[in-house]
């Protein structure tokens, strides 16, 4: 396959690197060379949490070089606009509308910009940018915790995940416990619907 | 995830590991006997999937007390002629260097493998040290894999080296080997052989002057072994055929090779596996064959110091260029775009990517960005603990700090770690502040740290006198590096149980007088034994106990029990914002419209001390 980099940029906590391990385990599924970067360690939630997939025959290194991702996944939305320096100008952004306030703007040490400034940033950078709620399409699948998998199932829905549904369908029946499979196939349906919808539009 | 695959006999299928994972099957392909280890983020896993595999396939596993002890425990193994495999982090050899330059000397008989995972960027370290100069300065042959699958080989390889010179094997991995997962073939599994023999040869075992210098001489001739090794094996390769070269080893090779790619450039690239000892005739004859040679590794000018020796000795008509030109940094962790720039530089080649443009477009916007650091989980302990510890100081003592997720104390509100060096550090500092300084001392430090290094220093405090606050953060883990069990927990690397060791009791044995054990989450109670401890005439320890709130909401998760927000009651809240400025609790934010404060129910994890704090009692839980 040719080189296709996705970043997926969120927060501690919010499944942004069980989201890159089904990527990463779907496409060894689908006989394909992939790497999927991550970084572990100190605090484990409430930090800014990046993950790569990448895949391709010519992939070597985890990271994906600035300016070279084909893909954008934001679990969180002010850190789709962090992650940005990784997307090319060619590239897609998917933004989920869920946001987590950093304690620093709780503080009243930072303020946190208006969705609208958000998006008109990315654009930006990249030639089409998604927003999408996937904490609603997480909670009508039975679980909020399940947004990561929704954003899965957005992406892949929009035709922007380079991997067959039922191969995603199939790991994620694998990886999450199972008393969460059904709950998590809800979500990634769910959002496979309103992916396909924002490529119709 | 996925982690019957580490014992899954199917040789040849191709599964996704993480490059911990693929280190953690090869010493499974190998028949590894005994595996040790003290926790450390980048090496975690490795140990963490072999603890897993344990009890599955039969040998060894255990978390030793710190990484001296890991050492040893592998080394003796080894000793007896049993495989062994000892991981930890790079700072983790500092600790264990006492016992590795020892083993060096003695030799070992079983293969013995030591991992050590540096963290280039130190991601989640104190420092970014390059562990290579340990194997040039101990003589231990180094490999050094460039993805999971490597990883895996190096292991099986590793252990037939060590055997053959019968000396340990350092393994280097760096965070983005350790941490990057990636395709990786299955291979056949050796049956584990755990027991072995003591042969008892003292002349050899026992490093007295006149056996040491013995041995020197010895290890000389094994590293001049090794060095032929080096030079013949296939570990170090020359790939592609053009005027320039490249020498490179670990992770830096896959930026070499994406960056050539990404510049259209043609290079032969002479990439090293084993890089201690170095293949010196190899790299001679690559220096001759290639102009410019350029040298490109992460971190230190380890093998650009080595190649440029060899060079001046043999090759002086050769042209090399590394960090000494200035095209690469010595510092934080390499890239792709690291090494495009540096090449492009050199080769006056454009790269693809626009660089200046992109970074001042990203500037532009990244004014706008709120900081988000690393924060201590909502329901974390340490915060209950830390906003006792400042009430009771009013925030006037020093406050050595050591190495956990509780040196997050550094973050305001909290503000009590003013010191962090290393592993049981906040004791020692405590020990020499109180020394020269009334100033009134309180310092923190994890369960597991001080059974790890905090004893030695405590027991200092009490023989020579010096009075300060010990306050153990114990949330009955070893939370930050994935909640690996340690003496106090009681449970055994394998997950059969063991003797539990109280923190409590050894402070006393080691002659402490005051000693408190609190729930932090009760706070008056806290308050107490903190201000009592503070106003004792001597060290005095409190033991703040809770379990780590992950765990918690695991265990509650396993068992079906409900997780309860709290809520403000905007009628009550006077929006005085005690919660938010006492706490920094990532569940509460402030309402800025409302001039209340809000509590997210995605996040809050039921823990209750915002509703303990509230002066208005505003907070309460969810009915």
């Amino acid at each position: 396959m040719d080189e296709y980099n996705i970043m997926l940029a969120g927060v501690g906590g919010t499944g942004v690197l069980t989201a890159a391990v089904i990527l990463g385990e779907a496409a060894v599924k689908q006989g394909e060379n992939v790497r999927v970067g991550e970084i572990h360690g100190m605090a484990q939630r409430g930090g800014v949490i990046n993950c790569t997939v990448r895949i391709g025959d010519k992939i070597y290194g985890p990271t994906i070089p600035d300016g070279k991702g084909h893909l954008l996944l934001a679990f969180e939305l002010v850190e789709g606009l962090r992650a940005i320096n990784s997307v090319s100008p060619q590239g897609v952004a998917i933004l989920s509308t869920y946001r987590i306030v950093p304690v620093m703007v709780s503080l009243g040490k930072a303020t946190y910009p208006s969705k609208e400034e958000i998006i008109s940033d990315v654009k930006k950078f990249v030639s089409k940018v998604i927003t999408i709620d996937c904490l609603k399409i997480a909670e009508k699948a039975g679980n909020p915790l399940t947004m990561n998998v929704a954003m899965l199932g957005v992406a892949s829905g929009a035709g922007y995940i380079p991997l067959k549904q039922e191969i995603l369908r199939e790991t994620i029946e694998e990886l999450v416990p199972k008393k969460y499979v059904d709950v998590n196939l809800k979500a990634f349906d769910l959002g496979v619907e309103e992916g396909r919808k924002t490529s119709e539009e | 995830m996925g982690l019957e695959y580490l014992i899954k006999d199917s040789p040849g299928e191709i599964v996704l590991f993480l490059g911990n994972e693929a280190i953690a099957r090869g010493a499974i392909e190998a028949g590894v006997g005994v595996v040790s280890t003290y926790p450390g983020t980048p090496s975690s896993e490795i140990a963490d999937s072999l603890s897993w595999a344990s009890p599955k396939v039969g040998f060894y596993m255990e978390y030793s007390t710190n990484e001296k002890v890991a050492m040893e425990v592998a080394g003796a193994a080894a000793m007896c002629g049993v495989r062994s495999l000892v991981c930890m982090k790079h700072v983790g050899l500092n600790v264990a260097s006492d016992a590795f330059m020892s083993l060096v000397n003695t030799g070992v008989d079983g293969g013995m493998i030591v991992v050590s995972a540096d963290d280039p960027m130190a991601w989640s370290s104190q420092n970014e040290q390059d562990n290579r100069f340990y194997a040039w300065m101990s003589g231990a042959p180094m490999l050094e894999p460039s993805s999971p699958q490597e990883a895996k080989e190096m292991v099986l390889r590793g252990f037939d080296l060590s055997e053959k010179l019968n000396e340990p094997v350092l393994l280097r991995t760096t965070t983005r080997i350790s941490h990057t997962r990636g395709n990786v073939k299955l291979g056949p599994m050796r049956k584990p052989v755990t027991k072995g023999t003591f042969e008892k040869d003292p002349s050899r075992f026992v490093l007295v002057p006149a056996n040491f210098r013995v041995r020197r001489l010895i290890v000389l001739d094994k590293i001049r072994e090794a060095k032929k090794i080096s030079e013949e094996t296939d570990l170090n390769f020359v790939e592609g055929e053009a005027e320039i070269g490249i020498i490179t080893s670990g992770v830096s090779y896959n930026y070499v090779k994406e960056a050539l790619d990404l510049l259209n450039v043609e290079a032969s690239i002479l990439k090293l596996g084993m890089t201690n000892p170095l293949p010196e005739e190899k790299i001679c004859d690559f220096l001759r064959e290639h102009k410019p040679v350029f040298i490109v590794e992460e971190l230190e000018q380890y093998l650009e110091t080595r190649v440029r020796a060899i060079a001046n000795r043999e090759v002086p008509e050769a042209k090399v260029m590394g960090k000494s030109e200035g095209l690469f940094p010595s510092y934080y962790e390499f890239s792709t775009r690291r090494v495009v720039e540096g090449l492009s530089k050199a080769l006056k080649k454009e790269p693809s990517v626009k660089y200046s443009e992109l970074d001042k477009k990203v500037g532009d916007v990244a004014k706008k960005l709120p900081p988000r650091p690393p924060v201590l989980c909502p329901g974390c302990p340490h915060r209950a603990t830390f906003y006792e510890i400042k009430k009771v100081t009013k925030g006037k003592a020093i406050y050595p700090s050591d190495i956990g997720c509780y040196t997050l104390g550094i973050q305001f509100p909290f503000n009590v770690a003013d010191t962090c060096l290393c592993m049981g550090s906040s004791v020692g500092v405590s020990c020499g502040i109180s020394t020269v300084s009334d100033q009134p001392i309180v310092a923190v430090i994890g369960d597991s740290t001080f059974f790890h290094a905090g004893i030695p220093p405590l027991i200092d405090a009490v023989y020579n006198q010096h009075k300060f606050t010990l306050v153990v953060l114990d949330n009955e883990t070893t939370a930050m590096t994935g909640h690996q069990p340690h003496p106090g927990t009681g449970v055994k690397g394998t997950g059969s149980p063991g003797n539990k060791v109280k923190i409590e009791d050894v402070a006393r044995g080691c002659g402490v007088k005051y000693v408190k054990v609190v729930d932090p989450f009760n706070v008056e109670e806290a308050l107490e034994a903190i201000k009592g401890a503070v106003e004792f005439p001597g060290p005095a320890v409190v033991v703040a106990r809770r379990i780590c709130i992950l765990l918690e909401i695991r265990e509650k998760r396993r068992k079906g029990i409900e997780i309860v927000p709290y809520v403000v009651d905007p009628e009550k809240c006077t929006g005085c914002k005690t919660c938010i400025n006492k706490l920094g609790c990532p569940a509460i934010y402030w309402d800025a419209d409302e001039e209340k404060a809000v509590i997210e129910p995605t996040i809050c994890v039921d823990c209750g001390v915002c509703a303990q704090i509230c002066p208005v009692e505003a907070i309460s839980r969810r009915k």
